[in-house]
């Protein structure tokens, strides 16, 4: 059944007679012609990237950054129409914040996503209001070692009995997308956008479910992902995006940062020789 | 009466996924006339054109001060300008009262953008239909900013916003790489030049239908840490006006190149 | 034991008589804390050149009982900023997470936490105001440190009260008795910063603490010092007291044991 002409599609929170809610679906057609945004789950860190293309060269350069910290551990990265994105990460961190008020520690990935899920399915509930029109990529890492709970000024005392399991594995990165409907899945590895299909292939081959690809790797392979997400819309230019956070011990101590310029230059570079490599190949087979 | 089935409201997605209402929004900034705004090293500089509804009318206000460290220039409907124009004061006189702090350009940017989306999301309410240049100085510098009826906010090196824009936009992309090193003057001679760009045949800037408004980093040495936000309209308008000239009977001989001192 | 579970675990009544519950003010006006429990001893403080010597010693007291002994209040914000902290302790907690979800939510921003130590002050002493003003006060006296706008060493300090004051050097509770006149014998007003080296200005704040540690009862010789400079902040919190001489309490007399 078609949704155009049959009045169906005209308000949101209605149900079509096949179940499908079309203002959800175009809202989907929003977050596909939006820049290619991916994120990988490495084994010690997350990093986002996304593709911006240039629409005007009065733009100013290396500004209008499009990837969010939410809290010191989070990231959120979307695609499609840019305000509602915008929206999407103001909602995050007030949850966040929130979660902070209760808990005084900060909010596991997971729980973000979950929270964010919900906000996003409540604007397909009614007529009054239209859905998200973005696909959102939310990254964290949660602390793997005990932390203090936060306004914590003393250490307590250095001996007792305490309940604690020493050695229980605790904390490490997340990665979840959340849709315009508000279904959420934890990922490997999440693409969204224009160029998600090439993106999705391409991280289908690094294997990521192994869990050994380490976060500077990941850096250089987000590179080269949206570098190839790009070939379709070569025409216009393109800046690169991309934010990291690490383990502990890692270079942003848990902190969710802005890969630093030499590291994202160097990761652009291995991108279009990559990418330079792929089409010598591709004259061979000719 | 309708284009089409989907653009009666701003919560409804066309079968593309685009927003009418909110492109609809995006046309009003294009009745209202042009308004330029450029950034340098130093300083950002505010230019506009002023219309009057008839010859013994007064002549609109175009460029409004938000605070000494930021001002907006408009190109819409004014009145949603003026709703905008006020929040923005509540919020930057809030930031000097308990931080001592002038906010930050892309703080308050952000907030607008923010109350234009929502506008964009829920029903009874309609997208803003006008279009700010947001120009100023915090600590990080100079800044200017577009904004838009849709929410979306760009930060940019020069821009230009209204009636014939594109003239002026196509002014600032050949000239970009020269004002950005250029002096306080020179950026203002730039932007009227731009501005100039736009005009039809019949028309010609003067005192009556410029505005330009300036604020910057201080010089070295002087008092203070910004050159506080500075408009000028009418007589005040004259020797920028006689710069112009100046810089124009100046660039004639060498095409599009600019020199103000020779 | 009996059948009633809300009597278990309580004083029996036959013992300690019945449960006097007046001070559970169920009418008249509304009230709030009026006085704090937990609290902490002097801050110290002073400008040097180039930067900003904070320190405090490592005790919460409740009441004369030195309950904590480990508990560290110099609060670090953002890169260039440390509140030191006077007063009740629960208050300084949750003026410490104000701060962190300050610093959380100006590092949104790509340009990072832009506010300074002289913003992070007005801020404070806004929040001290609206409070006491409330007639629910934070039960404190802070000593801000860092720089201004210009890049010149700040040190201001406000109150429960939102009052402010600033000076080249500062100290809160017992030390505005005990340090001040210390610091005003080595740093003479007319001395400007510039003159004050940073070894001068830590040395300063040893000899003020260890005065403080022999003369206030509710001290201990365990404290935490931070040097703020435009490098960064150097914070260290687990400090002893060094060359204590307790020679002259020999020659007090009227306390302790001895009776003559």
């Amino acid at each position: 059944m078609t949704s155009i002409g049959t009045g169906y599609d005209l308000s949101n929170s209605v149900f079509s007679p096949d179940g499908r809610n079309f203002q959800v679906e175009y809202a989907v057609k929003a977050v596909e012609n939006g820049g290619t945004a991916i994120g990988i789950r490495c084994k010690d860190g997350v990093v986002l990237a996304v593709e911006k293309i240039i629409t005007s060269k009065l733009l100013k350069p290396g500004s209008n950054k499009r990837i969010a910290t939410v809290d010191r551990h989070v990231g959120i990265v979307s695609a499609g129409l840019v305000p509602d994105g915008r929206h999407f990460v103001s909602r995050a961190r007030d949850e966040a914040s929130s979660w902070r008020g209760t808990y005084k520690a900060p909010i596991p990935t997971s729980a973000l996503a979950n929270r964010l899920g919900g906000y996003v399915q409540a604007y397909t509930l009614y007529s009054s209001v239209r859905p998200f029109g973005v696909t959102s990529i939310v990254g964290g890492w949660d602390c793997e070692a005990e932390l203090a709970v936060d306004g914590q000024v003393g250490s307590g005392p250095k001996s007792g009995s305490g309940g604690k399991v020493e050695g229980a594995p605790a904390g490490g990165p997340g990665l979840y997308m959340i849709e315009p409907s508000g279904l959420y899945w934890g990922y490997y590895g999440a693409a969204t956008g224009k160029g998600r299909q090439a993106a999705k292939a391409e991280l289908e081959k690094l294997d990521l479910t192994s869990g050994k690809l380490s976060l500077s790797e990941g850096v250089k392979e987000a590179a080269r992902i949206i570098y190839v997400a790009h070939e379709d819309s070569k025409d216009k230019e393109f800046e690169l995006e991309m934010s990291w956070i690490s383990s502990l011990d890692g270079p942003t101590n848990g902190r969710h940062e802005e890969v630093p310029k030499e590291i994202r230059e160097e990761a652009e570079r291995f991108a279009k020789r990559a990418l330079e490599g792929e089409d010598e190949e591709e004259q061979m087979e000719e | 009466m309708f284009r089409n089935n989907y653009d009666n409201d701003a919560v409804t997605f066309s079968p593309q996924g685009r927003i009418f209402q909110v492109e609809y929004a995006q046309e009003a900034v294009k009745q209202g006339s042009v308004v330029v705004g450029l950034v340098n090293k130093t300083h950002c500089v505010l230019v506009g054109l002023k219309r009057n509804a008839e010859e013994l009318s007064s002549y609109q206000k175009k460029i409004i001060e938000i605070d000494s460290h930021m001002a907006i220039a408009i190109a819409g409907l004014a009145s949603d300008a003026r709703v905008l124009s006020n929040f923005m004061k509540q919020q930057s006189l809030g930031s000097k009262m308990t931080y001592g702090r002038p906010i930050p350009l892309d703080r308050i940017v952000g907030q607008i953008g923010d109350r234009a989306q929502t506008n964009t999301q829920h029903y009874g309410k309609r997208p803003y239909g006008v279009g700010l240049l947001v120009g100023g100085v915090d600590e990080a510098g100079p800044h200017l900013f577009e904004f838009q009826p849709s929410g979306l906010t760009h930060e940019m090196s020069a821009c230009a916003i209204g009636a014939r824009s594109q003239m002026a936009r196509t002014y600032l992309e050949r000239n970009l790489d020269k004002f950005m090193d250029c002096s306080r003057d020179e950026l203002i001679t730039h932007g009227l030049r731009a501005l100039k760009e736009t005009l039809s045949q019949d028309k010609e800037l003067t005192v009556d239908n410029t505005s330009v408004g300036v604020v910057g980093m201080a010089a070295e040495g002087a008092k203070g840490r910004i050159e506080s936000f500075k408009l000028y309209e009418g007589q005040e308008t004259v020797p920028l006006l006689e710069a112009l000239e100046q810089s124009e009977s100046a660039g004639a001989g060498e095409g599009e190149s600019m020199e103000v001192d020779s | 034991m009996d059948h009633f579970p809300g009597t278990w675990g309580r004083p029996r009544n036959d013992v300690y008589g019945a449960y006097d519950p007046t001070y559970l003010q169920t009418t008249g006006p509304k009230t709030h804390t009026s006085s704090p429990a937990v609290t902490g001893t002097s801050v110290i403080g002073v400008k040097f050149n180039g930067g900003v010597v904070l320190a405090t010693d490592n005790l919460a007291s409740y009441g004369s009982l030195a309950r904590f002994t480990d508990v560290k209040r110099l609060r670090v914000f953002g890169d260039n900023a440390v509140v030191g902290f006077g007063g009740d302790v629960s208050d300084m907690q949750y003026i410490d997470r104000l701060l962190e979800s300050i610093d959380i939510r100006e590092n949104y921003s790509t340009h990072g936490n832009m506010l300074n130590a002289k913003n992070l002050h007005t801020y404070l002493a806004k929040v001290f105001y609206k409070r006491r003003s409330e007639f629910n006060p934070l039960w404190n006296h802070v000593l801000v440190a860092g720089f201004d706008v210009d890049g010149k060493p700040f040190l201001s300090s406000a109150d429960l009260l939102g009052t402010t004051f600033s000076a080249p050097h500062l100290a809160t509770g017992f030390g505005a008795h005990l340090a001040v006149p210390i610091l005003r014998r080595r740093f003479p007003e007319e001395m400007p910063i510039e003159e004050i080296t940073r070894e001068e200005a830590v040395s300063a704040l040893k000899d003020c603490l260890k005065v403080l540690f022999y003369r206030d009862a509710r001290s201990i010789d365990k404290y935490s010092i931070a040097v703020i400079t435009k490098e960064g902040i150097d914070l260290k919190e687990d400090e002893q007291i060094e060359g204590q001489s307790w020679a002259f309490a020999e020659r007090i007399r009227g306390y302790g044991r001895q009776t003559n």
